[in-house]
């Protein structure tokens, strides 16, 4: 691994079956130690994005790179301490649990240090690991699944929906899992369309719409850019003047009740409330992962996608890629 | 243990029962060889048969009633080595591992497993070459044995060496690795098993026939060089326990050729969705 290098980046990757154009020229890069969300809908692109970063298709243009090693031309040495969350159903049917854990770990050439911890956290218990796969139910080779890509504890984690079929409880342990991998270091690339997994899982994201990313930020700042949901209630009819405050848009009222949508700083709205001795109650909620995604989502399949999008160049800081 | 022949194990151990039911069965149908001979009342019974048997049926069994009249029992027993169930039986095997093993696994995307982990495809490819071999010699060896528990059993009237088995099993070899290599080829090049089946056994198909209607219409003469089955005379192997030098070589450069092809298709390509 090249220490310098970013765990993924991806320069003008462009993926094109004929005339239809799965990937249009994405730029992104993932900062090695960090937990990362790519979100985006059906047939936005996700899963083209990992099965070229994975050497499972050839890039039509541009490159994709993990640690620094082209993921066509070397992917040998771009894999070589990875783990990516194979299909539940591109198992080996005829194989047992424990034989599957054997054989991926062995052609990993590295120990299944993490495989205890694993079993454990994602309750998959001896009498299940000795039978063969073709008697597991989904959510049970979803969890081996799962235990093939990590236990061998790699510096880079690939995984695309991985709690699809396991239960809540479940999912909160193996959230629980990522959350001590990335504290050991271990950098986290994964697809979800449980937003508020990803919410709760990851640092930054990247949202995909039609082959193009749409946006890439923290969390964090993802939300502070967008659009929150006000509601204020007042003891008698609403004042006028609200939608002339800055950020601020009245987006419903009814009755003594105004709903509200506000973009960037809330200190207008409070100042402007605070001298009124008129208000009953104010609701803030907070933004959502999903009211984000599902606004991106919106204005791109309205052609609005690309005026809304924010450079991913100028969104990522040079000083968060790790040298 | 390095990681292909790893990989190779796995391949062959995910169609074992298939393999091991079409070994069976290709063990018991030259097992019944000498069987039916002696129930002939041996070589010289037959060759009375031989010759009431019509040309179009002569060129069935590849050889001429002279010629197993002169052969004896070799030349009888080695039918049992150009009769289209044992073609049958050993193509299904080699064809189907080749299919199974690149395009089924392509379309049930299990070729994940390997290709996610610092495997290179050249290495995924190689184990599957492997697994023909091992397929292929199996299959060579499987028939001789088969004959040789029957003449024990059956010990049908004639001279027979048991040693020019080998030159038998040689030239079966070459051509189970030319189906092979034929058919990873076609594997490396599709997405379905299905359809590297298909395409397979079209090839063995008309393969067999040119060099089966060659023998009785003329104008098959010229094209029957291209026929897989025009490299392969088990009869003369028995009989004489040589393989011809040039068959052998030209069954062998075939699959080595279909080979290097199909990796050059396997490497470059994009894996199914």
């Amino acid at each position: 691994m090249s220490s310098d290098a970013p765990a993924i980046s991806t320069t003008n990757l462009t993926k094109r079956y004929g005339a239809v154009t799965a990937l249009d020229g994405i730029d992104l890069v993932v900062p090695g130690g960090v937990t990362y969300g790519f979100l985006g809908p059906n047939g936005a692109g996700k899963t083209t994005t990992i099965r070229l970063l994975m050497g499972f298709v050839r890039p039509t243009s541009g490159a994709a790179r993990i640690w620094g090693h082209d993921c066509w031309h070397d992917g040998v040495r771009a894999r070589a301490d990875l783990g990516f969350l194979v299909p539940a159903d591109a198992l080996y049917p005829d194989m047992t649990g424990y034989a599957l854990l054997d054989y991926m770990a062995a052609l990993s050439r590295k120990p299944p240090v993490l495989r205890p911890r694993l079993l454990e956290a994602l309750e998959l218990g001896q009498d299940a690991l000795n039978r063969r796969l073709n008697t597991y139910s989904k959510g049970m080779k979803q969890k081996l699944a799962l235990t093939a890509a990590i236990q061998t504890n790699p510096a880079l984690l690939v995984l695309d929906e991985p709690t699809d079929g396991l239960d809540p409880l479940i999912q909160r342990s193996f959230e629980s899992m990522l959350s001590d991998l990335r504290g050991s270091g271990s950098t986290i690339f994964m697809s979800s369309h449980d937003l508020a997994e990803v919410e709760r899982t990851c640092e930054r994201v990247a949202i995909i719409s039609d082959g193009r990313i749409v946006a890439e930020e923290t969390i964090d700042d993802l939300k502070r850019l967008h659009h929150r949901v006000a509601e204020v209630i007042f003891a008698g009819e609403p004042p006028a003047g609200l939608d002339r405050l800055a950020g601020i848009d009245v987006t419903g009222r009814d009755g003594n009740r105004v709903v509200l949508s506000l973009e960037g700083s809330v200190m207008p709205l409070l100042r402007f409330l605070a001298d009124r001795d008129d208000v009953v109650d104010l609701l803030l909620s907070p933004p959502r992962l999903e009211d984000i995604f599902l606004g991106y989502y919106d204005t791109s399949a309205n052609g609005l996608g690309k005026s809304q999008a924010i450079p991913v160049t100028a969104a990522i800081p040079k000083e968060s890629i790790p040298r | 243990m390095s990681a292909i022949p790893r990989m190779t194990g796995r391949v062959l151990r995910s169609g074992l029962p298939g393999l091991v039911a079409l070994l069976l069965g290709i063990v018991l149908f030259e097992f019944v060889q000498p069987l039916v001979i002696a129930s002939f009342g041996g070589a010289q019974g037959l060759d009375m048969i031989m010759e009431r048997i019509p040309p179009a049926l002569q060129a069935f069994t590849r050889t001429r009633p002279e010629f197993l009249a002169l052969s004896g029992l070799a030349g009888y027993l080695s039918l049992g080595f150009t009769h289209p169930l044992y073609i049958v039986l050993a193509g299904a095997a080699v064809i189907g591992f080749a299919a199974r093993s690149l395009a089924g696994e392509m379309d049930r995307g299990i070729i994940q497993i390997p290709l996610s982990r610092p495997i290179s495809r050249r290495a995924v490819y190689t184990s599957r070459v492997l697994g023909v071999g091992v397929i292929c010699a199996l299959l060579a060896i499987a028939g001789p044995l088969g004959m040789v528990a029957g003449m024990l059993y059956a010990r049908p009237s004639g001279e027979f060496a048991y040693g020019h088995l080998g030159a038998v099993a040689l030239n079966g070899l070459v051509l189970f690795w030319a189906i092979g290599g034929l058919s990873l080829w076609g594997s490396a090049a599709a997405s379905t098993a299905g359809r590297v089946v298909a395409w397979a056994i079209s090839l063995l198909v008309v393969s067999y026939f040119v060099d089966y209607f060659a023998g009785i219409w003329s104008p098959l003469e010229s094209i029957q060089f291209l026929s897989l089955f025009d490299y392969y005379d088990p009869t003369q192997a028995l009989v004489s326990g040589q393989a011809s030098t040039s068959d052998v070589i030209t069954l062998t450069i075939v699959g080595v050729v279909a080979a290097l092809a199909g990796l050059m298709v396997f490497t470059r390509r994009d894996l199914p969705a």
